[in-house]
Formats: C-alpha cells, sequence, structure tokens
C-alpha cells in the first residue's frame, strides 16, 4: 500500500515536474492555484480575524490607560488654550491703550485700578498712582474708550476717582451728528441723562455724545457716550435723554491720567451747589 | 487678641468688597459683609471697644471708597449706637431678633442717608430705587445667618481663650504668694 502511494506520488511529481518546462502557466498550475486560492483565503481571514480579536483584546487593556491621559492632554490643552485667549485677549487691550497713549497729544500717566467702591450710592475707583507720581487733585482720568472720572482725593501712591457716572459729576458735551449741546449728568449705574437738550433739537437713539470742548485744556470730541432712549414730555422745554456710558465702569483696569488737566475738570464738570470736593 | 482679630477680619472684608466681591455678577448681589461686622459688634462688644472698632471700620472704607469723608464712620457709629441701645434694654436683645433687626436697620440706614444726604447735598446721588434697596436688604439678611454663625463661632473661641489664659495667670500668681 506505501509502496502504491509512493508511486503515485512519485508520477505526480514527474508529471508536474514535466509540465514545469517551458515557462508556462499551465491547466496543472491553475488547478493547484484553484485548490490552494480558497484555503489561503480561508486561513487569511481566519487570521486576520483572530488578529482583530487579539489586537482589540491586547488594546482594552491600554485603552483606559490611554483615555485617562488623553483627558488629562485635553484638560491640560484647554487650560493652554484659556491661557492663550487670555493673553491675547490682555494683548489686544493693551495694544489698543498703546495707541491711544501714542495718540494722546497730551503727557498722561497709566494707572492700574486697585479698588472699587462697594456703596450703590456713591461711584468711585482707587488707582495704584499718587503724589509721588505727579498726580493731584482735579487731575481727568481717561482710558482709550472715553472719559472715567476725575482725581478727588490722593496719597502718596493712590488716589482715589470719581467715576463720571456719579450723579455729582457733570460734563458739557454735544452731540457729535448735530453739534447740538447739553449738560451730561452722571446717574450712577443707570449711565448719564443729557440735560437742557431743546426739544426741537435732533437728537435719536444711537447718536453719539463727545465732550463739548469748552475751556480749551479739556480737547473737545472725546466719546462720552451713545443716546440710549429719547423721550418727549408734553410739559417743559427739554428732552430727556438718556445715554450708555462709553466707557464700561465695570470693568475698569486701566486708566490714563491726564497730567496736563490739573484743575481743568473743573472747567467742564460743573460741581454742584454744596458739593464739598 | 479678640479685637485684632476682629480688626484683620474687618481689613480683609473692606479689601475684599471693594476688590473680588465687584467681579460678582449684579443678580447675585454683593452683600455689604461690613455692615453685618458693625451690627454683630453692637450685639457683642462693649461700648468703648465697639465705638472704636466701628469708627476704624468706617474710617477705613472711608479712604478707600468715601466721597464726603466721615459719612461712613459717623454712619456706623449711628448703626452700633442704634443697634446697641435697642438689644440693651428691649426685649429685643432675644437672640431670634437679631437677625431681623440687622436688616430692618439696614433698610432703614438706606431710608435715612439717602435723606439726610438729599438734604444737605442734593442731586449727588443716584435716583431712589425701592426694587434696589429691597433686592441689597434680603441678600444682607440671607448673608448674615451664615456670617453670624461664624462670627459667634470666632467670638467664642476667642473668648474662651481669653478666659482660660486669666484663670492660668491667676493661678500661676498665687503659687508664688
Amino acid at each position: 500500500m506505501t509502496k502504491v502511494v509512493l508511486l503515485l506520488i512519485l508520477v505526480c511529481s514527474l508529471i508536474l515536474f514535466a509540465a514545469s518546462f517551458g515557462g508556462r502557466f499551465g491547466p496543472f498550475h491553475q488547478i493547484t492555484l484553484d485548490t490552494l486560492g480558497p484555503v489561503q483565503s480561508l486561513f487569511t481571514s481566519v487570521s486576520q480575524g483572530v488578529e482583530q480579536v487579539w489586537d482589540d483584546y491586547v488594546a482594552l487593556w491600554s485603552v483606559r490607560d490611554e483615555n485617562k491621559r488623553l483627558r488629562a492632554m485635553l484638560e491640560e490643552y484647554n487650560e493652554k488654550l484659556n491661557e492663550y485667549t487670555e493673553a491675547y485677549s490682555t494683548y489686544l487691550g493693551l495694544h489698543q491703550k498703546l495707541r491711544f497713549k501714542e495718540k494722546d497729544p497730551f503727557p498722561s500717566i497709566t494707572a492700574r485700578v486697585v479698588g472699587k467702591g462697594p456703596s450703590y450710592w456713591f461711584q468711585t475707583i482707587v488707582i495704584d498712582r499718587g503724589e509721588n507720581d505727579g498726580i493731584v487733585d482735579g487731575m481727568v482720568a481717561r482710558n482709550e474708550k472715553g472719559v472715567v472720572g476725575q482725581v478727588i482725593q490722593v496719597s502718596p501712591n493712590y488716589s482715589k476717582i470719581l467715576l463720571a457716572n456719579a450723579p455729582s459729576s457733570a460734563i458739557d458735551a454735544m452731540v457729535q451728528k448735530s453739534r447740538v449741546r447739553g449738560i451730561l449728568k452722571g446717574a450712577g449705574q443707570r449711565g448719564y441723562i443729557l440735560h437742557y437738550v431743546l426739544k426741537k433739537a435732533d437728537v435719536t437713539v444711537g447718536d453719539r455724545i463727545v465732550t463739548a470742548g469748552i475751556g480749551g485744556i479739556f480737547p473737545s470730541g472725546i466719546p462720552l457716550g451713545r443716546v440710549s432712549a429719547v423721550r418727549k414730555k408734553q410739559r417743559g422745554m427739554f428732552q430727556e435723554i438718556e445715554v450708555e456710558p462709553a466707557v464700561d465702569f465695570q470693568r475698569l483696569e486701566v486708566v490714563f491720567v491726564n497730567l496736563t488737566e490739573k484743575l481743568s475738570w473743573e472747567a467742564e464738570m460743573h460741581r454742584p451747589m454744596g458739593a464739598d470736593y | 487678641m479678640l479685637l485684632v482679630f476682629f480688626l484683620i477680619l474687618g481689613v480683609f472684608l473692606i479689601v475684599a468688597q471693594t476688590t473680588f466681591f465687584q467681579l460678582f455678577p449684579d443678580w447675585l448681589g454683593r452683600p455689604d459683609f461690613l455692615y453685618i461686622l458693625v451690627a454683630f459688634a453692637a450685639y457683642r462688644l462693649g461700648w468703648v471697644t465697639g465705638l472704636l472698632y466701628v469708627f476704624l471700620l468706617g474710617w477705613m472704607l472711608d479712604v478707600v471708597s468715601g466721597i464726603h469723608l466721615g459719612i461712613y464712620p459717623l454712619q456706623n457709629i449711628l448703626v452700633f449706637t442704634g443697634l446697641k441701645l435697642l438689644t440693651e434694654s428691649s426685649p429685643l436683645r432675644e437672640g431670634a431678633y437679631e437677625v431681623p433687626l440687622v436688616g430692618l436697620s439696614y433698610f432703614l440706614v438706606q431710608i435715612g442717608f439717602y435723606f439726610v444726604h438729599s438734604v444737605m447735598i442734593p442731586g449727588t446721588l443716584p435716583v431712589w430705587s425701592w426694587d434696589k434697596i429691597f433686592q441689597d436688604t434680603m441678600i444682607l439678611l440671607l448673608a448674615t445667618i451664615p456670617a453670624f454663625v461664624l462670627l459667634n463661632y470666632f467670638f467664642e473661641f476667642f473668648r474662651s481663650r481669653r478666659i482660660v489664659h486669666r484663670v492660668i495667670r491667676r493661678g500661676s500668681s498665687n503659687q508664688f504668694r
């Protein structure tokens, strides 16, 4: 039996050997390939499946760690993104302030706001510049958006500023579009009220209000705000005009105190009778 | 030690109220913790110590945020005196009335302050707002409860330390007689 099998193998081998001559991919080659092909395919599929399962299984071991690592990375990048966003915002703010300072024709000193009055009734801030920096009572504080207020009390290193939206402040102002003038009084958290503007004057919501520049030292055209409401009552000669401040008094961080504007505020801001500052 | 602690606490509150409390959104409110501290001083401290204490607080607040100097010390002294008189010589001295009295006095002080200020220096205050005053009073009342619990804890802590200290000193002095 063994001899028969051996003989069969030998015959087949000789036939296949003979078929190999001439380099032609003959019928025997094709039959062989068609026979082996499906087996290869099966093996390949199985091995790929096993590999996939193995990979998934092995991967599970590290998924948790990787997840933790990725979460940590995400947090880190979010933190960095916040830092960069904050830095960019700071940069934009400082750039804007620098441009303002460069354009400002008057010598001014930059001051950081270090405190804000807690009372609803009074609007004050404290800045980190004082007498030693050349600041005296009456100087005007501004920022790139507009008028901030007036220095009312000074110590060697710090000063207190009465904000322009305090009811005791009043600024000679005008409507930029129509050049109509009036007195802009502070109204606390409501912003400003523009007084003494005749009913016939052309004032509409959205109009820009700027300083009128009376007195010469305090330049005209400094933004104060925009008209947010206009009311014409039946009685009286004047309109009631509410103005939204250009300066965001809640978010003051840096102000510029104009060193040449000493006591010029008195020309612009009319103190009410009886005020002791 | 007690007074030193309360002075440091007062300074901390003044700084906090003029700096990072300002970052709180409007809807959350900014409770006037200094007023609570003044009321607490009226309930717990003696006349001389308390008056000195509230004057110093008012003076410091005046320096950092006052426009018309002297208003805050005067207000603190009046609040202290008023609350002290009320609680010393009337049934209102009971603990249950302490917190409501803080709210009521705050409300009345705001009205009185506005009235006096409007008469003395007209046109220098924002328009009166009932909503704002009610809101502030409610926030103050809500803040008073935990604040009083905390302040009471510190007050009792330092007072007990002082008593123990006195007893020890007295005891040690007797030993050497």
